[in-house]
């Protein structure tokens, strides 16, 4: 039987659900499972994984580990791998994952392939082209290092409670050095809350545009503007209207996105919304598989005539 | 100072792309190419260390022919000068096959830093930074939404996730993989362009750093690239602005929202 080594991720001081997704892959195409857990003072973590992921449980308990840092972490898990030899190291993709899994593969000289979102046997499948098209991958050799998108797979359950062990963590060190967390600054711009949201992306061509085109939907609608990533890298709006796994994540019961083409980090922040709804040019656009409702056109001709539609109907 | 960015060149953000006839690849045959969004974050703050002081800029790139455009336009945003590498073994290559000749050509550039964007917009890897780092011995750092030099050091802010970033000091030389949106970054001027001209872009092959195409060769391979089939989807409204206009609002008013 195959083996898998899961590189469990605490966010918070708790264990992420993305390591369960990641138990459950591995368990999905038939693997022996055992995973590691890389912090200081997490026993439970490591308990709480072994009674919900089963097998066996490496726990890298040390001082050291406390805050992520690449060298350290990157340690531990070589010696992980060293102690288990397994066939593949999956990893979440997320800035922690993204950050070690390519530093494993280098000193492994192994493939790598990341932000996986399924196992066909022995194919790798991903999106590409900023989710426009999917590519099966195969990788020769062995050991293989992935990391896996987070809500790719529904977390594992059910397992018979494995058990956990120490694994010796002594001496780690990293030349990176771990300084502090900043939280973005928070501007009085709460979406978390809002019913409604509008969102503009790109599509909108230049900043001027959320005032003149974007803003009376919004304003007929009573509901709160977002944007999309690429809008605030061009400082077209403030980090505070960012909506995605890197800005705020909503779940309002209606979003509209507008001109925004649905990059996975963009879904990611508003998919669980309850109503969905897209305008965009594009019909091959990706917000159009998650949206309820989408209209296929021209925003600049299509969002006027829907902000004077909402305002007569509203009356 | 020396400063390494290394950069790719990918299809333009609005290129039609569709699957060649390999099944594996995007036809890339005719359409319009650019640097890749990521790496230009790292070009500019290269070029903030330049105008503050002493350093001198060299641009890299892995790519055919065609890529030189893209260092001819790094080095009209003001790079000193430039490196194309490129054999027909890299044409099957895979990241670590590209971190492998990124780190020959660093180990005989010996850089102080090294920028590079977190990823590319077409293979959306973001394994070649840390990759690089590690073969040079290197520490690194992905995601920097800021970069500060102090003393020897780099203090530099790795976006996470819900707008918190992690604070991060590094010791020089290091690697950077930055993230979109951490600066702003400058055009070719006119006269950047013209001066462009006269810098030295240098054309390398394997064999130049002493690599052959089984150091390169690819373990990681597309067997298929597609476009996804669509789930239920959208249902599509139909008809003028107005129609399509009115249908929402009535799905809207459904939600008891109006």
């Amino acid at each position: 039987m195959a083996k898998t080594l899961i590189v469990a991720e605490i966010q918070n001081g708790r264990l992420r659900e993305s390591t369960l997704e990641l138990v459950a892959l591995a368990r999905g195409k038939g693997d022996d499972v055992c995973s590691l857990v890389i912090g200081n003072g997490i026993g439970g973590v490591a308990d709480e994984l072994a009674a919900k992921g089963g097998g066996k449980v490496l726990v890298a308990d040390d001082a050291a580990l406390e805050n992520y840092t690449l060298d350290a972490y990157a340690d531990v898990t070589l010696r992980a791998v060293d102690a288990e030899k397994p066939e593949l190291i999956l990893f979440s993709n997320t800035p922690t994952g993204w950050d070690v899994a390519p530093k494993v593969a280098a000193a492994l000289d192994a493939g790598i392939v990341t932000d996986v979102i399924r196992i066909e046997s022995d194919t790798f499948v991903r999106r590409l082209f900023n989710a426009k098209f999917d590519a099966h991958f195969t990788v020769q050799g062995s050991p293989v290092v992935a990391t896996v998108q987070p809500g790719a797979l529904a977390p594992h359950e059910g397992s018979e409670a494995g058990s956990t062990e120490a694994i010796d963590a002594s001496g780690v060190s990293s030349r990176s050095k771990f300084v502090g967390i900043n939280k973005a600054e928070g501007g009085g711009h709460d979406l978390s809350k809002a019913e409604m949201i509008v969102s503009g992306g790109r599509g909108l061509q230049k900043p001027e545009n959320f005032d003149e085109v974007l803003k009376p939907l919004v304003e007929a609608l009573g509901a709160q503007m977002g944007a999309s990533r690429p809008v605030v890298d061009a400082g077209w709006l403030p980090h505070e209207y960012q909506v995605g796994s890197s800005g705020q994540i909503v779940a309002p019961k209606l979003y509209l996105a507008v001109g925004i083409s649905g990059a996975i980090q963009h879904l990611v922040g508003m998919k669980n919304s309850n109503y969905i709804a897209a305008i965009n040019k594009d019909p091959d656009a990706p917000i159009f598989e998650i949206a309820d409702v989408g209209i296929v056109g021209d925003l600049f001709e299509i969002v006027p005539a829907l902000a004077s539609a909402i305002g007569s109907a509203k009356g | 100072m020396k400063i390494l960015v290394c950069l790719k060149q990918v299809p333009h953000k609005d290129a039609r792309l569709e699957v060649d006839a390999s099944g594996t690849w995007i036809q890339d045959d005719g359409i319009k190419f650019e640097i890749n969004d990521y790496d230009t974050y790292g070009i500019e703050e290269a070029l903030r260390i330049k105008d503050a002081g002493e350093a001198e800029v060299v641009v890299i790139t892995v790519g055919p022919d065609r890529t030189s455009q893209a260092l001819r336009t790094a080095l009209g945003m003001g790079a000193d000068r430039a490196i194309q590498i490129w054999d027909d073994a890299l044409a099957s290559t895979d990241p670590l096959g590209i971190a492998k000749i990124l780190a020959a050509v660093a180990k005989e550039e010996s850089p102080d830093l090294i920028f590079m964007g977190l990823m590319s917009d077409d293979g959306n890897n973001a394994v070649v930074g840390p990759m690089l780092a590690h073969l040079l011995d290197m520490p690194s750092a992905t995601g920097g939404m800021s970069a500060k030099r102090d003393g020897g050091a780099s203090t530099v802010e790795r976006e996470l996730e819900g707008g918190a970033l992690e604070v991060v000091k590094l010791p020089t030389p290091c690697l950077l993989a930055v993230q979109t949106g951490m600066n702003e970054v400058r055009y070719a001027s006119l006269k950047g362009i013209m001066q462009a001209k006269k810098k030295p872009l240098d054309t390398k092959s394997l064999s130049d750093y002493g690599l052959d195409a089984g150091v390169v060769a690819a373990k990681v391979s597309i067997e298929k690239l597609y476009v996804p089939e669509k789930g239920d989807g959208a249902e599509i409204l139909s008809g003028s602005a107005d129609e399509v206009a009115q249908q929402l609002t009535g799905k809207i008013k459904e939600l008891g929202l109006l």
